[in-house]
């Protein structure tokens, strides 16, 4: 009993850091309308800023934040202004696969170039701290990245219903020209949104970095589950995504325990591929935003 | 995409430049065996082996990412299959040529098994599920370790000569490898030029628009992926030879995926030779740079293939091949598109209006709590032209919509009358071509990355396998259709009057009995309405019958044997023209009572 329970607290804190690193996903996908086949790779050019930061300059992890969510920030309003908005007018979503997917490439090697192969561990400054909480193990960190992703879920929700720039984001993720005849400046909130979209993975970086190791191909081992989180939640919907990572989080857990350690992966891209082809909406999803781009 | 270079690099373009292509083509080849033979050099032999297997590999993936556009980024699963297969039958003693096709074998079938339920998605959704079966792949091989050897990997048993595909010298496997590239090449080549390339791109460009001209997309596109996966596989199988050792990390690859679909794009996707072109650009420079920089500089070559792909996909979207098109003679312009439909004389005697061809019975339809058509009943007779009109939402285009098979009724019957003069209810809209209806789009569906002529050609070929009598038909219904001037123009460039006949062309192409006119006037001028509708007298007189949903109620007036008045979703009146306008209900419901002032 005490095994399942600590293989169900193992779930949902994993689920609790797919969260964390699929909410930017969501956003960008539900609004901008655009698969960010590189976020995967923002999210290992934030946790190198968080490793250099830290190791360099012994900064605390969590402090990093103040450096690199403005920076993926940067990185994700650039990547919106100069690689897929010029790519917004082309009729199919192709080519901007392909640009996603050539800036994904990009910075994979260009951190193999600099970093070079080898795994580079930040400093966990106590997060590796296991804690017994009645029959289950924990580490402070794990707790760390539960909290920060229940935070980031609601204050995202709060700032897109309660403010007004959140509702001009939702505007024109509901109606592109509607928004547009309501004075609302479309292209500066697709690079707002995905602006936000990187920053959300700044702040999974610095939550992520000190528990895993940090490789040039550490994106992509993250984002796969993202992108399985992000359809099984209903595109662009965040609490979806919220949901849907605690799903994925303790298929993977229990599948991992219960069945054998390396077919984990092929539970959670079966469970992917099944809701992918059954129901390519999403579990999760009200309708809420618009997906006409979804259907022929 | 649309890529623009589609066409007009194709084999099927006029004859003067395409022989200049062959013959560049022709040469490129050559040198690929050529060059390194004179060379001698191991590095350059790896060089020019390296450069056939992957413009192999690319141009396999070509034919489902570049014709069907359908952009796979699983395609690694194919050659890691070929690839296993190919060494652990190797290893029971079972020559890899055999191996080859057993692989071959596999791959079809998983590629079936894949693809038919991943075609229900669309653009990203379909990559990202093409990727995730690669990593289910991948950690399968892992897994497996009595058969895939896991993450160890499997090395071949060293045997020397032909029959195992292995060489001590690097002039065997070049053979071997350009021979792959061959093959793969004739086989695009072929696709593209026959019916199925054709078919493969219309599906492409516009789905319902190609189901309406009677192909069976879901078909086409698992064709184009069982022969793209096979060729895949058999790259597969030789690379291994080549390589000797084989592992899942590098056999199951979303970084080779990524690349083969790369070279497609930077040498122009959806183009026969694109992916060779971008090909033996790339890998030299690649290679290059792997054996110069490799030891300093990791992910260099990796680096150099993202950013270039970035600046292809900004600067160069349709690919080397789109850039050199455009230096060659562009096709007629397309001005004045609006003046010349062709003049109809009208000599030929009108048939007499015969039996019902079309039987529509008490068709249902709700969208949520709205009745969108609610008990609507008619038949359309041999040879005569029905009008049917009704204010916007009156339902007119979800009855087309139901007559076509694009929507299925809650209730009630379609009916239509084949050749063998019995009576059929179609489901799909490929059943409702079959049997012989043809209709257009509300809003025109042209296939915008090919020309007039190709367009014409998908209709054509619904009756006519053959290209070169398809091209015949096709160019005959455009001059009918006054289209004659732009057949070797691209759709997309046309005005909306041009689209909208050639929406006509295409359909009328495929010979139809009954002929569903969805708005064909709407937008074009007076005297475009005029000749339009000396056109459909001349179809009309050709034996066809047609129901017409239209609101320039000159045209009504002057072609409708009877009209059809449709009023949320009812018919609320059906008789002649005239007497239709005049009927009181129809007045009250739809014309407006200025209407009848004006005639009056």
């Amino acid at each position: 009993m005490d095994t399942f329970l600590q293989v169900v607290a193992n779930g949902l804190l994993l689920g609790a850091l797919f969260a964390i690193v699929s909410v930017g996903l969501t956003l960008i996908f539900g609004i901008v309308k655009v698969v960010n086949f590189a976020h995967g790779e923002f999210l290992m050019v934030g946790m190198y800023l968080t490793y250099l930061l830290t190791n360099r300059l012994g900064i605390h992890p969590f402090a990093t934040v103040i450096a690199v969510v403005p920076l993926l920030f940067l990185l994700g309003a650039l990547t919106q202004r100069f690689l897929i908005q010029p790519l917004m007018s082309a009729r199919d979503d192709h080519i901007q696969i392909f640009a996603t997917v050539g800036l994904s490439t990009a910075l994979i090697n260009l951190a193999l170039l600099i970093f070079g192969a080898d795994i580079a561990n930040t400093s966990a400054s106590g997060l590796r701290m296991p804690l017994q909480l009645g029959p289950v193990r924990v580490l402070t960190g794990q707790l760390a990245i539960l909290a920060a992703s229940v935070l980031l879920v609601v204050g995202l929700q709060r700032f897109l219903n309660q403010t007004q720039t959140g509702r001009a984001i939702r505007a024109v993720a509901q109606n592109r020209a509607a928004a547009q005849l309501m004075g609302i400046n479309v292209n500066r909130i697709y690079i707002l949104t995905f602006g936000i979209g990187a920053a959300c993975v700044g702040v999974a970086a610095a939550l992520i970095a000190p528990l895993y190791p940090t490789s040039p191909n550490i994106g992509t081992y993250f984002v796969l589950t993202a992108f399985v989180v992000v359809v099984l939640g209903g595109l662009g919907s965040i609490g979806g995504a919220f949901l849907g990572s605690l799903v994925i989080g303790l298929i993977d857990s229990l599948s991992g325990f219960y069945l054998s350690s390396d077919l984990r992966e092929v539970a959670v891209f079966g469970v992917f591929l099944v809701i992918l082809i059954l129901k390519p909406s999403g579990l999760f999803s009200g309708g809420r935003l618009n997906l006409s781009h979804v259907s022929p | 995409m649309t890529d623009t270079s589609l066409v007009s690099n194709e084999p099927l373009s006029p004859a003067a430049s395409s022989r200049r292509g062959a013959i560049a083509i022709a040469a490129i080849l050559a040198a690929l065996v050529v060059v390194p033979y004179l060379i001698g050099d191991q590095f350059v032999y790896h060089v020019f082996i390296t450069i056939c297997i992957f413009a192999a590999l690319s141009t396999a993936w070509n034919i489902v990412g570049g014709f069907a556009g359908q952009l796979s980024l699983g395609h690694a699963i194919f050659y890691g299959i070929g690839a296993y297969a190919g060494i652990i039958l190797m290893n029971m003693g079972i020559s890899p040529w055999l191996g080859m096709f057993v692989g071959a074998a596999i791959a079809v079938i998983v590629a079936l098994a894949i693809s038919y339920p991943c075609f229900r998605l669309h653009g990203s959704f379909f990559s990202l599920a093409t990727i995730a079966f690669l990593e289910v792949f991948r950690v399968l091989a892992l897994h497996f370790r009595d058969l895939t050897g896991g993450a160890t990997g499997k090395m071949i048993a060293l045997k020397f000569g032909w029959e195992w595909m292995v060489f001590r010298e690097k002039f065997p496997p070049l053979i071997i490898a350009f021979g792959l590239l061959l093959l793969t090449l004739a086989v695009a080549w072929w696709i593209r030029s026959h019916r199925i390339g054709f078919y493969l791109v219309a599906t492409r460009e516009r789905e319902s628009a190609a189901k309406a001209a009677g192909v069976n997309t879901v078909k086409v596109r698992l064709t184009a992926v069982a022969v793209s996966a096979a060729l895949t596989a058999f790259v597969g199988t030789f690379h291994a030879m080549y390589l000797t050792f084989i592992e899942p990390a590098a056999m199951f690859s979303l970084a080779l995926s990524i690349q083969i679909a790369m070279f497609a794009l930077i040498g122009g996707l959806g183009t026969v030779f694109g992916p060779l072109l971008g090909v033996i650009m790339l890998v030299p420079i690649s290679e290059l740079a792997r054996g110069w920089l490799g030891a300093h500089a990791v992910g260099l070559h990796g680096f150099v293939y993202g950013a270039a792909l970035i600046v292809v996909v900004l600067f160069m979207p349709n690919g080397l091949m789109g850039f050199l098109s455009r230096f060659k003679s562009q096709p007629a312009a397309t001005k004045g598109q609006g003046l010349t439909v062709a003049a109809a004389p009208r000599d030929a005697e009108r048939p007499p209006i015969g039996d019902p061809i079309l039987v529509v019975d008490s068709l249902q339809k709700h969208f949520g709590g709205l009745h969108v058509t609610n008990n609507v009943s008619f038949a359309l007779r041999q040879g005569e032209i029905l009008g049917l009109i009704g204010p916007n939402g009156a339902g007119k285009t979800t009855v087309f919509n139901m007559i076509s098979g694009f929507l299925k009724q809650d209730s009630g019957s379609v009916a239509v009358r084949g050749e063998d003069g019995k009576f059929h209810t179609p489901l799909a809209p490929t059943d409702f071509a079959a049997i012989g209806v043809g209709r257009t789009f509300q809003i025109v569906q042209p296939f915008a990355a090919m020309t007039v002529e190709e367009n014409i050609m998908v209709g054509a070929f619904h009756r006519y396998q053959d290209v070169r009598e398809a091209r015949e038909v096709a160019r005959e219904t455009a001059h009918r259709m006054g289209l004659a001037p732009w057949l070797d123009a691209e759709a997309r460039g046309l005005t909306i009057g041009g689209l909208k006949r050639l929406e006509v062309a295409r359909v009328m192409a495929m010979k139809p009995r009954v002929l569903l006119l969805d708005e064909v006037m709407a937008g074009i001028n007076q005297t475009d309405v005029r000749r339009a509708i000396d056109l459909m007298f001349q179809i009309r007189d050709s034996g066809v019958s047609i129901i017409a949903i239209e609101h320039v109620m000159q045209a009504v007036m002057s072609l409708s044997d009877r009209v059809i008045v449709l009023n949320s979703g009812q018919i609320i009146a059906e008789g002649k023209p005239h007497d239709v306008v005049r009927d009181p209900i129809v007045v009250e419901a739809y014309l407006g009572k200025e209407f009848v002032h004006a005639q009056a």
